[in-house]
């Protein structure tokens, strides 16, 4: 499907369903728009995260970011709040908006370099994510479901996982996973080490 | 009208309820003792009136059962990947109330199925204030008589703890488990505060050091609060299980106690006037009657209970010749701070465990009034990774690495003191007019307020507070990055609304949790307490309701 026939698509539904079921079918359109457009992701990966990761792990990070957002449940009760009788729940599914967000960098891809964007250079790519960022005034890493930016949310998605804090540290921390107690005295092994 | 269907309870809670309510038009449900929520402190009474006595138990719960441990991993995953409750419907739809409610969560094993399991215990002067200190009102139990109920406590919840200096930490026997190993990073920390003049050890926490009581091990993935996916955590629903599997207590989820009614011609508590609930705001009445009635219901709804079963012969609600049902609500305030130091940290290790200090739980003589606790973490505050860098310059791909590197090669330390704060009688809960549950009775309203003395020192306390934070700082040669403050309309581990005391005029029950106005009446745990310390108040209300337990066992 062509970008402009997907968003065709979710117009035509817009017409045609009553909202509830049309949020639905709009996100499993917009999953199914995302996972349609691998090289898109990929190449939004290389343009955000670290190169570090090389390609395999920037392949792994975008497709557990594509498992999110297929995960995703609207209208899901959050965790409470402490302190306060009020509930939350989850909004409408943000992979719409993020699906059209890659159309967008799509075009204006075509309109400033003739070409798609996964087919620019990855500076060149940077430099319009940068753009579109600016543009919203993106100023941190949100949560990932409230990101206001396919590229942010990429970004949030990745930064939370134990992966990217023990890159950071460069240490087999293993932040939130079952390690055994016993362990935690000793400073955290160095990354080479604890794989090898 | 049929006569109504009545059941003496012994085993398992009866299916078809509901059918049956409708065939006879009432169902009565008899036994000795009757517990009024099922949250740690009903557990606690439970268990040891299971275990001591051979009493008939009825454990009545409004809220809905708990997801069990077999699914707690897939509801933590929720949890992480996308912040979802991972006790989804573990509340009452329609109870949004006026004022600050600690949780919203009323379900089987109450607020504790997501509790943080630290587990301090409070401090000789926090029963004593008035007599050590000349402020707030001394309880009529000591901690000394409070001790072998803690050990009790300890030894039924399972707590992994280290023996602080004992004439700050007194205590009569070892903890049952061996401390949470200190982390790494907590090593370091402990360092430090120890070169700023503190000392500090491992917090005790409900869990396991070592495989307890049929429980894994922790493994420290670190979800305490909201969920552990091991049951390495003690939390409620691991006591109901064992006391249902033996057939020991009779459990009804789902079932509101809308009203407590007097025996005609005397001031016993007759029954308890249920509504079992059902989809939508309908439901099916069930009356409860027992010999002995535990309100275990925790610090809003026990005193909210009481005020709710007003009659003409109770007008202001049952146990309320005082007039203080819903008054003296405590808590503690507190402060924090993020401070920068001059060490290399992973945060990660094991962030929800914490070093502790009651070096400052007992005042100075001569000083003002404040006491506190104070705790020290690990923190990852100021050193996430972040997309725009000092200049406000946008970065993305290695550069946010790379700069998130940089800030990392030193760490931060997050230090809290809860501090005491004296309720005053109009810090209180009263019913609210305007806001009713699906049917018809008026929801509570709170509002904290200090008593006039601890008012009178918010500010001392609060910049007392802060200089002890920038005296660590600098002893470490770090810096304090920012302060938080409680904006004040919440106090923590919130308690109080039934306070115990020996003078039937001033208090609601007595040192055991008996009703002055009702001898069969029992209100255990946060609402009994007098006033709510400096520290984690759980490991308390469970040692005050094992120490009622002793007393309920006797009443007849
Ligand atoms: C997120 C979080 C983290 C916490 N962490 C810690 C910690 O680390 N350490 C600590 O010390 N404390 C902690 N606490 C506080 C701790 O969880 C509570 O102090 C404790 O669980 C209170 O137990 P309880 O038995 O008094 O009451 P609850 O747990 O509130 O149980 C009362 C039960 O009664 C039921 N009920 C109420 N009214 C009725 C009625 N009319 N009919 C039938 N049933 C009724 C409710 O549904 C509820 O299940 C935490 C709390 C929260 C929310
Ligand atoms: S650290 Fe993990 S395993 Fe240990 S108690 Fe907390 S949640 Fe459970």
């Amino acid at each position: 499907m062509t970008s402009l026939s997907r968003r065709a698509f979710l117009g035509w539904l817009a017409a045609a369903v009553p909202v509830a079921a049309l949020v639905r079918r709009a996100h499993a359109a917009a999953i199914d728009d995302l996972a349609a457009s691998p090289q898109a992701m990929q190449a939004l990966g290389e343009a955000v995260l670290p190169s570090e990761l090389g390609t395999s792990g920037m392949t792994a990070a975008v497709l557990a970011f594509q498992r999110w957002i297929a995960g995703y449940r609207e209208h899901a009760e959050l965790l409470h709040g402490y302190g306060t009788s009020k509930l939350e729940s989850s909004g409408t599914t943000p992979a719409t908006k993020w699906s059209a967000q890659l159309d967008q960098l799509d075009a204006t891809a075509m309109k400033v370099g003739g070409r798609r964007f996964a087919e620019l250079p990855v500076a060149r790519r940077r430099e319009l994510v940068s753009a579109e960022l600016a543009a919203i005034k993106a100023d941190r890493i949100p949560a990932v479901g409230r990101a206001p930016h396919v590229a942010l949310a990429l970004l949030a998605h990745f930064y939370a996982t134990a992966e990217a804090t023990d890159l950071c540290y460069e240490s087999a921390i293993g932040k939130q996973t079952c390690r055994p107690l016993s362990a935690s005295v000793r400073k955290p092994l160095p990354l080479a080490a604890s794989r090898s | 009208m049929p006569p109504p269907k009545r059941i003496r309870a012994q085993t398992a809670p009866t299916r078809g309820l509901a059918l049956m309510s409708r065939l006879t038009g009432r169902t009565v449900i008899e036994s000795d003792v009757c517990i009024i929520g099922s949250g740690i402190t009903a557990a606690m009474i439970a268990q040891k009136l299971a275990r001591t006595t051979a009493k008939t138990i009825v454990v009545v719960e409004a809220g809905d059962e708990a997801a069990p441990l077999a699914q707690r991993a897939t509801l933590r995953d929720r949890f992480l990947e996308y912040g979802e409750s991972p006790w989804p419907h573990d509340h009452i739809d329609g109870y949004e109330i006026e004022g600050p409610l600690q949780s919203r969560s009323m379900g089987v094993g109450g607020l504790a199925m997501h509790w943080g399991g630290v587990t301090p215990r409070w401090s000789p002067e926090d029963f004593k204030t008035k007599s050590m200190c000349g402020v707030g009102t001394d309880w009529p139990i000591s901690y000394e008589d409070l001790d072998p109920y803690y050990q009790a406590a300890e030894e039924v919840i399972g707590v992994a703890g280290e023996q602080g200096p004992v004439a700050m930490d007194p205590r009569s026997k070892p903890f049952p488990m061996a401390p949470i190993p200190l982390t790494y990073n907590l090593g370091l920390l402990k360092e430090w505060a120890s070169t700023a003049g503190i000392a500090m050890w491992s917090q005790p926490s409900s869990k396991n050091s070592r495989p307890y009581d049929g429980r894994a091990e922790c493994c420290r993935n670190d979800t305490c609060f909201p969920i552990c996916p091991v049951g390495a955590k003690y939390s409620p629903d691991f006591t109901w299980n064992k006391l249902r599997a033996s057939n020991r207590i009779t459990l009804y989820p789902r079932t509101l106690v809308r009203r407590l009614v007097m025996d005609e011609g005397s001031a016993r508590i007759g029954s308890a006037d249920a509504m079992q609930r059902g989809p939508r705001g309908s439901g099916t009445p069930v009356e409860f009657r027992a010999t002995s009635f535990v309100i275990a219901a925790g610090y809003v709804w026990s005193a909210h209970l009481l005020l709710l079963s007003r009659s003409r012969r109770a007008p202001d609600g049952l146990a309320n010749r005082s007039g203080n049902v819903g008054k003296y609500l405590g808590g503690h305030r507190n402060q924090q701070a993020f401070i920068e130091l001059p060490l290399r940290l992973y945060p990660g290790i094991n962030g929800q465990h914490s070093l502790v200090t009651k070096q400052f739980m007992r005042k100075p003589v001569g000083d003002k009034y404040l006491r506190h606790d104070l705790r020290v973490w690990e923190s990852s505050n100021a050193r996430g990774p972040r997309l725009r860098n000092d200049a406000g310059a946008l970065m993305l791909g290695d550069d946010i690495m790379r700069d998130w590197r940089e800030r990392s090669r030193t760490g931060v330390a997050r230090v809290r003191a809860y501090y005491d704060v004296i309720p005053d009688r109009e810090s209180s809960l009263v019913l609210d007019g305007r806001r009713r549950n699906a049917y018809g009775d008026p929801l509570p309203k709170l509002a904290f307020r200090d008593a006039p003395e601890s008012a009178a020192l918010r500010g001392y306390s609060d910049d007392a507070l802060k200089r002890l934070f920038e005296r660590m700082a600098r002893a470490g040669n770090g810096r304090v990055i920012h302060v938080e403050q409680d904006d004040g309309g919440f106090q923590d581990h919130p308690a109080g609304g039934c306070r115990m005391g020996s003078d039937p005029a001033t208090s609601v029950v007595d040192g055991w949790g008996r009703a002055h106005d009702h001898e069969n009446l029992f209100v255990v745990g946060a609402p009994t307490c007098v006033s709510a310390s400096c520290a984690n108040a759980t490991l308390t209300f469970c040692a005050l309701a094992l120490r009622s337990a002793e007393e309920i066992a006797t009443s007849s």
